[in-house]
């Protein structure tokens, strides 16, 4: 083929891809400190070293950095390196550079009003708490450059498709298509919220509905958690294979899950809200139905993943029911990385059986149960796999060997034990009845007894994260900085080849299937919420004071 | 390639899956019918300017057993709840009214599956049968973040027999 001969130049995407990386680390950075304040002022017996203002304060950068801008940058970084080597397309080059701009200001406009104190109201950002409008903005910028960007990969993809129209979609590009999916399926309906109650709330006083409010939130709230994950798994499929030189066990049901994805991550907001009065039980359990039919195509990869490394370690001459295991490459830290990030991701996916169970959500819901899952999915499953994958596309990108290969294998093995420890903890004592979210987790000295070795044990797990988090740093600003030089050009993502496309490349049905059942979960809520007639409060600060 | 080995075991586990999730589903739905146990749902709206109005903070006993327990949450107490003590005797039945004067708060009694979002601007009404020698002094929590004041939120609730 001539594409395979003529050289593309991908100067501008790997621009962006370095920028957008860096922007990210930089969260991860300051998100994880913000991580660590939070740790020591939480647990028993440790002096105080916050006052509550400035607790809230920086949890909320905790959440903002962390679950909202490191994830978003590394996704839109691998999103351009993937797209751009696998289709060998070059990607329009305004739209980039303006999805950048955006993104960045948005970012930074948030942040900006974070870091001086002006939004205390956390990554959820309930109203009537208000924060400075410079949040909301922001956020709203952010989600823009955001969109610009998908238009600008879709654009690229759809450059290829009228080059090729009888081939199937490579896998790799399918799961960055499908996080576009989720991800455009999901700010709409939040951006319009966004602009119609919070940002007159700032600015002007105008009082709001908060189960309206929260409702819109919470459409958005579930999906975002499959555009941290979809990548995560797109990751396994593709980089797991290659790093044990065999083919994915099935590369059919790795499309299936991912269109699984796509059609059932949306509709199921409600399993957020299943304590909030004023929304239907009927409706509730629709959603409910939904969460579950979403589980499936994680369980789906579950199976693929194993039987994928099953098969490797047989070539490689494992025996036995688990001998297989023993002659996987544990000492590559990508591949180590990948596959323990794979294994607490099973954990996270009983855990979120368990929340999207309304019954035991009673007893879980806003509880450090939560923050337990959280962890071990978005901090976890998602993050770790975006750290083993940066360990190969940093050296791609800036063209710097890592700086130290064996520190890199300690950093994914503590992250692993770090959050094993920290994760089970506080599910555990989330089981208890620990809420989150608080600046004295022990009120005031009234708590159960029972609580405080757990809560320890929390503590202990998190220090052996930060300790990963900040060796981590040490280890990629030092690779950027000072690595080794490669010389050679080198891509781990390759043209794929392809065979004809079938229906499960066929996205706009799929889209349409996901839009029906959007409209089949949410019209009858937000009609009860509407036709009930809403009740409007008056926002207020942080510190209580009433606005307007 | 995949053998038919291998395409028979994962035709097999999607049927695990499926029949798995199936049984979540049918169990929660016939805890739900069965049983009653469902999720908080019944509101009415109130304006938060004129509280008094919709809701009278304290405890009223409807008949011998049942309980009507109306609170008002606000930064940063329940009334009744952090005020005073709720105290209930022999309870069979208690129903709660509550809401919230202000921000979002939480309504968590630790220890029991009474956790409730409260809202201002409705009143949200939930019903929990206690077990039957279920007694002594539970800690009641706000859960959801309501301002900087949130740690401070909480209070009690003793049951006697």
């Amino acid at each position: 083929m001539s594409t395979m001969q003529k050289t593309i130049e991908f100067r501008v995407e790997d621009k962006f891809s370095k920028i957008t990386l860096a922007v990210g680390l930089i969260a991860l950075l300051l998100g994880g400190f913000f991580g660590l304040i939070q740790l020591i002022e939480r647990t028993p017996y440790m002096p105080s070293i916050v006052p509550p203002k400035t607790y809230y304060t920086i949890l909320t950068g905790h959440g903002v950095l962390l679950a909202l801008v490191w994830t978003t940058f590394f996704i839109m970084s691998l999103a351009v390196y993937i797209v751009s080597r696998e289709l060998r397309v070059n990607i329009n080059k305004t739209l980039l550079l303006l999805a950048c701009i955006l993104a960045i200001a948005g970012t930074f406009s948030a942040a900006l009003a974070i870091l001086l104190g002006k939004a205390a109201v956390l990554y959820t950002f309930y109203p009537p708490l208000t924060a400075h409008p410079l949040f909301y903005l922001g956020l709203v910028v952010l989600i823009i450059g955001s969109w610009i960007f998908a238009v600008a990969i879709f654009h690229a993809y759809l450059a290829w498709r009228k080059n090729k129209p009888s081939t199937s979609i490579p896998l790799a590009t399918m799961g960055v298509l499908t996080t576009l999916i989720i991800w455009l399926e999901a700010t709409p309906p939040l951006a319009f919220m966004v602009l119609k109650n919070l940002v007159p709330m700032s600015l002007h006083y105008t009082p709001v509905d908060v189960l309206e409010s929260r409702t819109y939130f919470w459409y958005f709230g579930h999906p975002l958690v499959y555009f941290w994950i979809v990548p995560a798994v797109t990751l396994w499929y593709y980089a797991l294979p290659k790093i044990l030189g065999v083919p994915l066990f099935s590369e059919k049901m790795a499309k299936i899950a991912l269109i699984l994805f796509i059609v059932a991550s949306t509709p199921v907001g409600l399993h957020h809200q299943f304590v909030d009065p004023g929304i239907s039980n009927i409706y509730k359990l629709v959603q409910t139905i939904f969460t579950f039919i979403v589980a499936t195509p994680s369980l789906l990869t579950a199976f693929n993943i194993v039987a994928t490394l099953e098969r490797a370690g047989r070539l490689r001459g494992g025996n036995g029911v688990l001998g297989w295991l023993k002659k996987l490459p544990w000492g590559d830290p990508v591949f180590a990385g990948m596959t323990l990030a794979f294994i607490l991701f099973g954990f996270g996916g009983i855990s979120g059986v368990v929340n999207a169970s309304f019954i035991l959500n009673y007893v879980v819901h806003n509880t450090l149960w939560v923050v337990g899952h959280f962890h071990i999915t978005v901090g976890t499953a998602t993050t770790l796999t975006f750290i083993a994958a940066s360990y190969l596309l940093i050296p791609v990108l800036f063209k710097r060997e890592v700086a130290s290969m064996r520190l890199a294998r300690a950093q994914v093995y503590l992250w692993f034990v770090a959050i094993a420890i920290m994760s089970t903890a506080m599910h555990i004592v989330g089981l208890y009845g620990v809420p989150r979210r608080t600046y004295d987790v022990t009120y005031g000295g009234q708590i159960p007894s029972s609580w405080i070795p757990l809560l320890l044990a929390v503590a202990v797990g998190g220090i052996v994260l930060v300790a990963s988090g900040a060796l981590y740093q040490a280890i990629v600003w030092r690779t950027i900085f000072g690595g080794k030089r490669l010389e050679d050009h080198i891509d781990v993502v390759n043209e794929a080849t392809l065979a004809s496309p079938t229906i499960l490349d066929n996205l706009r049905i799929w889209i349409i299937v996901a839009v029906i059942l959007i409209a089949v979960a949410y019209i009858p809520t937000f009609l009860e919420i509407y036709s009930r007639g809403l009740s409007l409060v008056p926002p207020l600060t942080p510190e209580g004071q009433i606005l307007g | 390639m995949m053998s038919q080995e291998e395409v028979r075991l994962e035709y097999l586990w999607v049927i695990v899956v499926v029949s798995m999730l199936s049984a979540f589903i049918v169990s929660l739905v016939y805890v739900g019918v069965a049983k009653g146990f469902w999720t908080p749902e019944e509101v009415v709206t109130c304006d938060v300017k004129k509280l008094d109005e919709f809701i009278e903070p304290g405890i009223r006993e409807l008949e011998p057993g049942v309980y009507e327990v109306n609170i008002v949450a606000r930064r940063w107490f329940f009334e009744p709840g952090s005020t005073q003590p709720i105290v209930l005797e022999n309870p069979r039945k208690i129903i709660f009214r509550i809401t919230s004067a202000d921000y979002i708060h939480g309504f968590e009694i630790v220890g029991t599956p009474v956790n409730v979002m409260i809202f201002p601007g409705y009143i949200a009404e939930v019903e929990w049968i206690p077990p039957k020698n279920l007694q002594g002094e539970f800690l009641v929590l706000c859960n959801e973040y309501c301002g900087i004041g949130h740690s401070n939120m909480r209070g009690i609730l003793i049951i006697k027999r």
